[in-house]
């Protein structure tokens, strides 16, 4: 732990030091501060999805819907009178567990067909979004969700970006920490090669498990925080794109690499907002990146793993089944 | 009577819809069968031949007909030129069908941005001028001519496709591909000219589909995603790669879809065309027609 | 020669895929200290067998033991924990990640590894110690395979099942190969899937040779090579 801490201690002072600066340098205007909570607010997304993608090799596309789904419990249960520090472990909580309770029998798909499904379940997520409208409120979404509560007053500005600046921080070092672990070996393990690790002792299935789970916390907990910070709700915000965007950034700032899916956030989260009214363009961009990356920096740009061949690929191994026994 | 009414028009809209989702579903399996790309964009393309037709034959005044052909042609040279782009650079790269998928969400995600700044100013329901006039009726039930053509063309096409692919050599050699890669480039099939040629074949009928939904209904930018999904629904509870499947499993949907649209919303039926791929996925994932 | 203590107990083994039957009612007992070779033409069910043994395939009937206690439709994983691993024909390795990532990733979860000493001794018998900081794609073909066994023994693997350990090694390094694999017979229990006659007369102290999914006979190197039947079913063709 304390090894893992002294390995990547500069970086995390650097970027700490950074999370910090930016609510406080911004703070002349609102509207660029918000952009830097944003960004801070999707550096715990993409922490959480560098823990799945970057580390153990899945894809999830059902991660913008299991942060959607804490975002409306957190926002359901502070209609029902909690405070908002009462409804985000609860919510975080109960939308990893639905995560995890819907991911279970994908994971024991691979590659091209676990991500099939977990689209299959992000689409399911966003028609439930829509069509539980008593829930949800529908296409219209939740507007004017109120600030927690912090100290007597209501949290918001400055106060509530540095509150980000913790979050980010903190998912981070907790990054740091899960990937420096053996359990971050063992994730590792299962991305190169699946079938060896299990050879060589490793569980598989309970190591994408517990993957699953922690990342969709992460989610989850972006999801409850997301709601109060933006205001506003409604399936779009957490439709099938925030899942493809928050893999770009991952897969963008460098596959498997503690600090480029951050590198990736800095640089993409802002850019629907930079857009102002030609934001749509910024779908166009998005799409683009995403084919760049493909074809031409499947290690990203930080990437450690330059020589591979193709980034969207989960080196899956091919089946066991030689034809010997065909 | 208005049952007989209700039993005829949900027939026949289950007809029209299960030619559509066959041929959009052929399409893509016939490309993931070949090239192993499952092309989440099958939808945008859809939508790109149904949007380029309403243009030509309404912006441009072009006559109905006229525009329907010129847009599935050319689907052709698009598709080359896709595929000499990016398409071709995977063809050697191992689980290649995880890069293909996201590159065509990437894919769909440029189409879905330009479409809703361009088409997406003009109108939000786009409309085909209709390809004859009259109307005819089937029992009780009336039928605009211009869609009964859009079912019959469409049927057409379907046979046409299945002859294709099983009395032409080239036909033959994709199946061959589809079967067996080694083996078929073992027996002397140029591989790399089957995979373009699936790709090309594939969009092709892909935009036809588009075509004959245009001249069916009148459409709005959202139906693409949800051709998409429906399309992946087919493809994997078909089996990927096979055309049957895909032909057979589209019809299935296509009656649902009509049925379930006649007595309740069509967000049921897309739960349940999700509901289904799931199960199939879970349970046998080379789906039901598996070769 | 031994104590004849059972290390692994496949018995009345049968395996199906579909309508093919790989392996029909196959019993083979590996005793401790005994190196065991499988021969057979492809195709006669000897990878299938290993795919059962070590857990990457469930049988449809059969058990299979190991030091006594059962273990049919264990998956990998807990099949390398009770000490039973194997390699594979084409070699397997994490080639991305380096030398040192490879060997620390066996013992992560191998619940009687190594110390670093031993780790540190081994490394220097099978000389991959200078290679520690190379990804492991970049190793020579022999160097992965020394690898391979490198990373079973590690984890104090009781035994390796080696699908054709030689395959694609020139001559020089198949003579240096058999000297790794002699010594590694000291070692651990090592069961040996091989074509090379000259291997399995070298290694093993009893064969197994594999025919259409059953099992031909069993006896020693040189009781097999007498048999008519294998000289006619397999060597001859094999030698031909």
């Amino acid at each position: 732990m304390t090894d893992a801490l002294r390995k990547h201690g500069r970086g995390l002072l650097v970027f700490a030091v950074a999370a910090y600066a930016l609510p406080l340098l911004l703070a002349g205007n609102r509207y660029f501060a918000f952009i830097g909570g944003i960004a801070l607010l999707h550096v715990v997304w993409t922490a959480g999805m560098s823990l799945l993608y970057g580390y153990a090799g899945l894809m999830p596309l059902m991660f913008a819907g299991i942060a959607g789904i804490s975002a409306y419990a957190a926002v359901g249960l502070m209609a029902a009178g909690f405070a908002f520090w009462t409804a985000l472990p609860v919510a975080a909580l109960f939308a990893a567990l639905v995560g995890v309770g819907l991911g279970l029998p994908a994971l024991r798909l691979k590659g091209f067909y676990f991500t099939l499904c977990s689209l299959v379940i992000q689409t399911v997520i966003t028609l439930a979004f829509v069509y539980f409208v008593n829930l949800t409120n529908g296409d219209t979404g939740i507007s004017q969700i109120a600030p927690p509560a912090w100290f007597g007053g209501p949290l918001q500005g400055v106060g509530f970006d540095l509150v980000l600046a913790t979050l980010a921080v903190g998912a981070m070092v907790a990054l740091v920490l899960i990937v420096e672990a053996p359990f971050g070996r063992r994730l590792v393990a299962v991305r190169e090669d699946d079938e060896l690790a299990e050879m060589l002792g490793i569980d598989v299935v309970r190591q994408k498990l517990a993957a699953f789970f922690v990342g969709s916390l992460f989610a989850a907990v972006g999801g409850a925080f997301y709601a109060p910070y933006v205001g506003f709700v409604s399936p779009r915000s957490f439709d099938v794109l925030l899942s493809l965007n928050i893999w770009l950034m991952v897969a963008f700032g460098g596959r498997g690499t503690i600090w480029g899916a951050v590198v990736g956030t800095v640089l993409l989260a802002p850019l629907p907002f930079l857009l102002q009214d030609y934001y749509k363009v910024k779908d166009v961009i998005y799409g683009l990146l995403i084919i760049g990356v493909i074809v031409l920096l499947p290690g990203g740009i930080l990437g450690g793993l330059g020589s591979r061949a193709a980034a969207g690929t989960g080196t899956q191994s091919p089946g066991l089944r030689r034809k010997e026994a065909a | 009577m208005p049952t007989e009414l209700v039993l005829i028009s949900t027939l026949f809209t289950g007809l029209m819809l299960g030619v559509i989702f066959s041929l959009v579903a052929a399409g893509v399996t016939i490309i993931y069968g070949s090239i192993w790309m499952p092309n989440a964009a099958n939808g945008q393309f859809f939508l790109l031949a149904a949007l380029a037709l309403w243009s030509a034959a309404v912006s441009w005044g072009l006559h109905p007909v006229v525009a329907a052909l010129l847009v599935i042609g050319a689907s052709v040279p698009a598709s080359l030129l896709l595929e000499q782009m990016l398409i071709r650079r995977f063809y050697d790269v191992p689980n290649r069908n995880v890069s293909y998928f996201v590159l065509s969400l990437g894919i769909t995600q440029i189409l879905a941005g330009l479409f809703s700044v361009t088409y997406g100013v003009w109108s939000d329901q786009f409309q085909i001028p209709p390809l004859m006039a009259g109307i005819t009726f089937l029992g009780p039930f009336p039928v605009s001519n211009s869609r009964l053509a859009a079912l019959v063309t469409g049927v057409a096409l379907l046979a046409a496709l299945f002859a294709l692919l099983r009395y032409h050599k080239y036909g033959r050699a994709i199946r061959a591909v589809f079967q067996n890669r080694d083996a078929a480039s073992l027996r002397g099939v140029n591989v790399r000219a089957i995979y373009r040629l699936s790709f090309v074949l594939g969009n092709l009928v892909v935009a036809a589909g588009g075509v004959l939904y245009a001249f069916a209904y009148s459409f709005d930018l959202s139906v693409s995603w949800s051709m998409s999904i429906t399309a992946f629904a087919i493809m994997i509870i078909g089996g990927p790669g096979s055309v049957v499947g895909a032909v057979a499993v589209g019809m299935v949907f296509g009656f649902t879809q009509a049925i379930v649209s006649a007595f309740a919303s069509p967000t049921v039926a897309t739960f349940s065309y999700l509901g289904a791929m799931l199960l199939i996925l879970l349970m046998k994932p080379s789906g039901l027609f598996a070769r | 020669m031994t104590g004849r203590v059972p290390l692994f107990e496949a018995e009345g083994i049968v395996m199906r895929f579909g309508g093919v039957v790989a392996l029909r009612k196959v019993s083979v007992t590996q005793f401790e200290g005994e190196t065991l070779g499988m021969i057979g033409p492809n195709g006669s069910g000897k990878t299938t067998f290993v795919n059962v043994v070590t857990g990457h395939l469930a049988p449809q009937e059969g058990r299979v033991r190991v030091a006594g206690a059962e273990v049919t439709g264990f998956r990998p994983h807990r099949m390398a924990a009770a000490g039973i691993t194997r390699t594979y024909q084409a070699v397997r390795v994490f080639r991305e990640l380096t030398v040192a990532d490879n060997i620390a990733t066996a013992t992560v979860d191998a619940p009687n590894r190594m110390d670093a000493d031993e780790i540190a001794a081994t490394l220097d018998w099978l000389q991959l110690g200078h290679r520690l900081a190379v990804p492991a794609g970049s190793l020579t073909l022999f160097e992965q395979r020394r690898l391979e066994i490198l990373m079973r023994l590690v984890q104090r693997a009781r035994l390796i099942m080696l699908d054709e350990p030689v395959g694609g090694l020139s001559a020089t390094e198949v003579r240096a190969m058999l000297q790794v694999l002699g010594d590694l017979r000291r070692r651990t229990g090592l069961f040996v899937i091989e074509h090379a006659m000259k291997v399995i007369r070298e290694l093993a102290d009893s064969v197994v040779v594999m025919l259409a999914g059953e099992k031909l006979m069993q006896g020693t190197p040189a009781e097999i090579l007498a048999d008519k039947r294998v000289v006619d079913q397999y060597l001859g063709r094999a030698h031909a």
